[in-house]
């Protein structure tokens, strides 16, 4: 997991590399550090670490070492970044209520039908449908994709997925 | 080397051709003399101690359809002249049944048994008994090769064999069948009806009469049970692939597709055990959204990470080439295995 940690540092040389020391000691893959230098208050530096951790055991042990070390840990987060699977479905797919469709998505935890675009040739023909859903987590699109299967086989609509899904 | 071949259609006869054009240069680069001391099809066989007249048999071909026309023919099956006609090598490329394997599988064992090599192109055998072929081959000390079973010209298998040897394979994925590659971009340019553009490929050869095969997947999931046996070491056979194929894919659905950056494609996969053939939506940027016929396959491995190869899938011509070099594979495993 993604997680934001908020350090402020004394303003003294060395700092730094003893902040990130922990985070190494234990696991953790640093992807930014953000140094606010202009934001010094009473002689202290706040920066914003950006790191992968395996597990909450993980980052409880990083900022339980950071406390240790006379290092504040100001603030720490997990980051939810969002991403976007797009799917598309043929078949009679405003027939069989697209309305309830999208609110069976929706009923998921993590889980928005944030686009639909509709192509209809005839009423009576088969429709087709390009659905971008939104997860919050990556481990949420099998679970969306596992859920739209059902839905299809349900209602006999045919789901194409994309490749990068699983790529 | 003494070469039978059994089957003289689409494959059978290029090879023909390809012979007469590079049979000298063949003799010259790489020391091979290709002899075909019998050709067999459905209604007989001809055969020749000093090699058949390759030229004369296409000529037959071309105005009879028939080999028993041949001046000398026999009224006998290939099978029997597997086990009758002295040979080094059998080349077998009858068509290709997924149902039963027949005649290719009996074929290809009888070979075997008479401590041939086998040479194939036909994907049914492989497909239903990849691991008996295959034991069988070893028991009887022979190589069995079918670089033309998967990919046509596009050297996927000796890719992984031989350059990637080192690497563990963990998913293949890519187009594996030129028709329904065909059908699909033309769909997609012309964005006509699947019924048309599908009409349109059988006046030009590049789909069957009956296009089962190629549209419901058939054809992509034989090659990707070869696939994920021969370079994965799996145990699959045809029935443990889950199939879709492209018939209910519209214009409407393509267009769709297009406008939010994807192509429609039919996709073999196969990543661990699970093993399916599917139309998927790949990104327009992406190296398995190939055009027209062609066919395209992306190893993903532990060492050289993504590895793509691209090349035609399919002709009478082209896919020689992958017999070719299962020849010329052949000749240097004999020449190791001599030293």
């Amino acid at each position: 997991m993604k997680v934001g940690l908020d350090i402020v540092l004394r303003d003294v040389p060395g700092q730094l590399v003893m902040a990130l020391e922990p985070i190494s000691k234990f696991g953790g893959n640093i992807i930014s550090i953000v140094h606010e230098r202009e934001a010094i208050k009473g002689g202290r530096v706040p920066i914003r670490v950006n790191v992968e951790v395996e597990s909450n055991e993980n980052l409880k042990r990083i900022i339980t070492e950071l406390e240790k070390r006379d290092i504040w840990v100001s603030k720490a987060g997990e980051i939810k970044k969002k991403e976007k699977i797009t799917v598309l479905l043929t078949g009679h797919i405003v027939d069989t209520d697209l309305r309830d469709t999208i609110d069976k998505m929706n009923e998921i935890k993590g889980v928005m039908v944030a686009d639909v675009a509709l192509a209809m040739p005839h009423p009576d023909k088969e429709s087709s449908a390009r659905m971008d859903i939104e997860v919050s987590e990556r481990a949420k699109a099998k679970t969306a994709l596992d859920r739209l299967d059902e839905i299809a086989r349900e209602k006999k609509l045919v789901v194409i997925k994309s490749l990068e899904g699983i790529a | 080397m003494r070469v039978q071949l059994i089957g003289f259609g689409n494959i059978g006869q290029g090879l023909a051709h390809v012979l007469l054009k590079k049979g000298n240069s063949l003799k010259k680069k790489h020391g091979l003399d290709i002899k075909i001391v019998s050709i067999s099809d459905i209604t007989g066989t001809v055969a020749n101690d000093k090699g058949v007249d390759l030229k004369r048999a296409l000529d037959v071909m071309g105005k009879t359809g028939k080999l028993i026309k041949y001046p000398g023919a026999k009224k006998m099956s290939g099978l029997e002249a597997i086990e009758k006609i002295d040979a080094d090598v059998v080349i077998e490329a009858t068509v290709s049944n997924v149902k039963t394997g027949e005649p290719g599988l009996s074929h290809m064992l009888a070979a075997m048994k008479q401590k041939k090599h086998v040479v194939t192109s036909n994907k049914g055998p492989l497909a239903l008994k990849f691991k008996k072929l295959q034991s069988t081959a070893e028991k009887n000390g022979v190589e069995f090769r079918f670089e033309a079973s998967v990919g046509g010209a596009m050297p996927i298998l000796n890719l992984a064999r031989n350059c990637l040897s080192g690497d563990e394979v963990l998913a293949i994925r890519g187009i594996l069948n030129g028709t329904t590659n065909y059908i699909l971009t033309r769909m997609l340019k012309e964005e006509s009806p699947f019924d048309i553009v599908l009409r349109e490929a059988q006046e030009l050869g590049i789909a069957e009469a009956d296009p089962s095969y190629d549209i419901d997947g058939i054809d992509t999931a034989s090659k990707l049970v070869i696939l994920a046996n021969a370079i994965m070491g799996a145990d699959a056979a045809f029935k443990d692939v889950r199939i879709q194929g492209i018939r209910n894919i519209t214009p409407e659905a393509i267009k769709l597709a297009e406008e939010g950056g994807y192509a429609v494609k039919l996709i073999g996969e196969v990543s661990g055990s699970h093993l399916e053939v599917s139309p998927r939506l790949v990104p327009l940027n992406h190296p398995l959204n190939v055009e027209g016929a062609l066919n395209v396959a992306t190893f993903e491995t532990d060492v050289a990470g993504e590895v793509t190869i691209v090349g035609k899938g399919a002709g009478s011509i082209e896919t020689n080439s992958a017999i070719l070099s299962d020849l010329i594979g052949i000749r240097g495993a004999e020449r190791r295995k001599r030293q």
